[in-house]
């Protein structure tokens, strides 16, 4: 203190104006001081009830900012996201798309070749397969008379000109009259330019079926003697020479007898269904 | 040059606040922006000035405020790069100087 009190009043000696003089004490001074002091803000600051205070006094004023920060930082980010995830989003979906065609496709196969199956399985039981021999085939078409249908079978698969076409419940459904090479045509029963001999199921008694086109058949030429009744079966015979024998035809509908004429008529229903036909077989001998 | 102090305090108060409440949502590991704000000032300032120093200084307090660490650790750490890169300039790289007569 005394130097310092002298030092005010320029009091000094000429050894300690001299020593005081030089600019770098007192910088050097200032800087270890500084230095000092900052080494016991650390101990001061690390000593624990202190440290927990100062910092919990900087959260405490900073909690609404951070607090406002970090919400609109979410929600920035959320937005974010949504863009990088719509696009992926977008991208899976067109994926999905393909895949979910993939699987249609695979499932129409999958329900063609159990139809298939049902079908042959159900020929199998009927005993067609040891009676005669066939060629499966899948209707593809229709012609435009209707009575007449379009099949995927030509002369490549063996088919030839008037083999008999039946389906997997042994009904008759008429038979080949135009041959292609992957493709036939098959005349139904129903055509109008179909007719054919026929016999009651069970009974000695003998007709003629012929085709009124539009799914629609008759049977004449039956005496007007013969007893006929409604839902009789209709089988095939083997005069004629068209088809094996024994091939349902249809069941009478509607019995049309005259008191003037010799013969009596019926009106037939087909063995089957033409709008429910999806395979059919064609017989290549008998 | 008070004001200059006044807002760089103020600077890297809000920059922490930045990093540690906004940006820490969209990244997970994100750099230390007060500590990269502490080289670039220390290393294109004056040679002269003391202003990276009261930079390395502040920012590590706010550092050490938000941090687990004990007081002090960051404090070095931006003490040890201001001083470094000072060091480095003042005694290894030379600047032209170019002057239009």
């Amino acid at each position: 203190m005394k130097f310092l009190k002298r030092k005010r009043f320029g009091l000094f000696n000429k050894k300690e104006e001299k020593f005081f003089s030089k600019p770098t004490f007192t910088t050097n001074r200032l800087k270890v001081g500084i230095i000092v002091l900052i080494i016991m803000s650390f101990f001061l600051l690390n000593l624990p009830s202190f440290s927990q205070r100062i910092r919990n006094f900087f959260y405490i004023i900073s909690e609404p900012i951070q607090g406002w920060l970090w919400q609109k930082g979410g929600g920035l980010f959320d937005f974010f996201d949504w863009l990088s995830k719509a696009k992926r989003v977008w991208q899976e979906n067109e994926n999905l798309k393909l895949e979910n065609q993939e699987l249609i496709q695979k499932s129409i196969e999958f329900e063609q070749l159990r139809r298939e199956n049902d079908v042959l399985r159900e020929a199998l039981d009927l005993g067609l397969t040891g009676e005669f021999e066939l060629i499966i085939s899948d209707i593809i078409g229709r012609e435009i008379a209707e009575d007449y249908l379009i099949i995927d079978k030509g002369s490549e698969d063996g088919v030839a000109f008037g083999f008999p076409v039946i389906t997997q419940q042994k009904s008759l459904v008429g038979k080949v009259i135009q041959v292609y090479e992957t493709t036939s045509k098959i005349q139904l029963l129903s055509s109008e330019n179909s007719s054919f001999d026929v016999k009651i199921f069970e009974k000695e008694i003998y007709g003629l079926v012929r085709g009124k086109g539009s799914f629609n058949l008759s049977l004449e030429f039956i005496p007007r003697e013969q007893e006929l009744n409604v839902r009789d079966k209709v089988i095939t015979t083997s005069l004629g020479g068209n088809f094996p024998k024994g091939l349902l035809v249809g069941e009478i509908k509607e019995v049309k007898k005259s008191d003037i004429a010799s013969f009596q008529e019926a009106v037939l229903e087909p063995g089957f269904d033409s709008r429910k036909l999806d395979y059919l077989f064609l017989i290549t001998n008998f | 040059m008070l004001k200059k102090f006044i807002f760089l305090i103020l600077f890297f108060y809000f920059l922490i606040l930045f990093q540690t409440s906004f940006l820490s949502r969209f990244f997970i590991f994100l750099p230390n922006l007060v500590l990269i704000v502490i080289i670039l000032i220390n290393f294109f300032e004056e040679q002269k000035s003391d202003f990276g120093i009261f930079a390395a200084l502040v920012g590590g307090f706010f550092l050490d405020i938000f941090s687990e660490h004990f007081f002090g650790y960051y404090f070095l750490i931006s003490f040890s790069f201001a001083f470094f890169i000072k060091f480095v300039i003042k005694n290894y790289i030379q600047f032209e100087l170019n002057l239009k007569l």
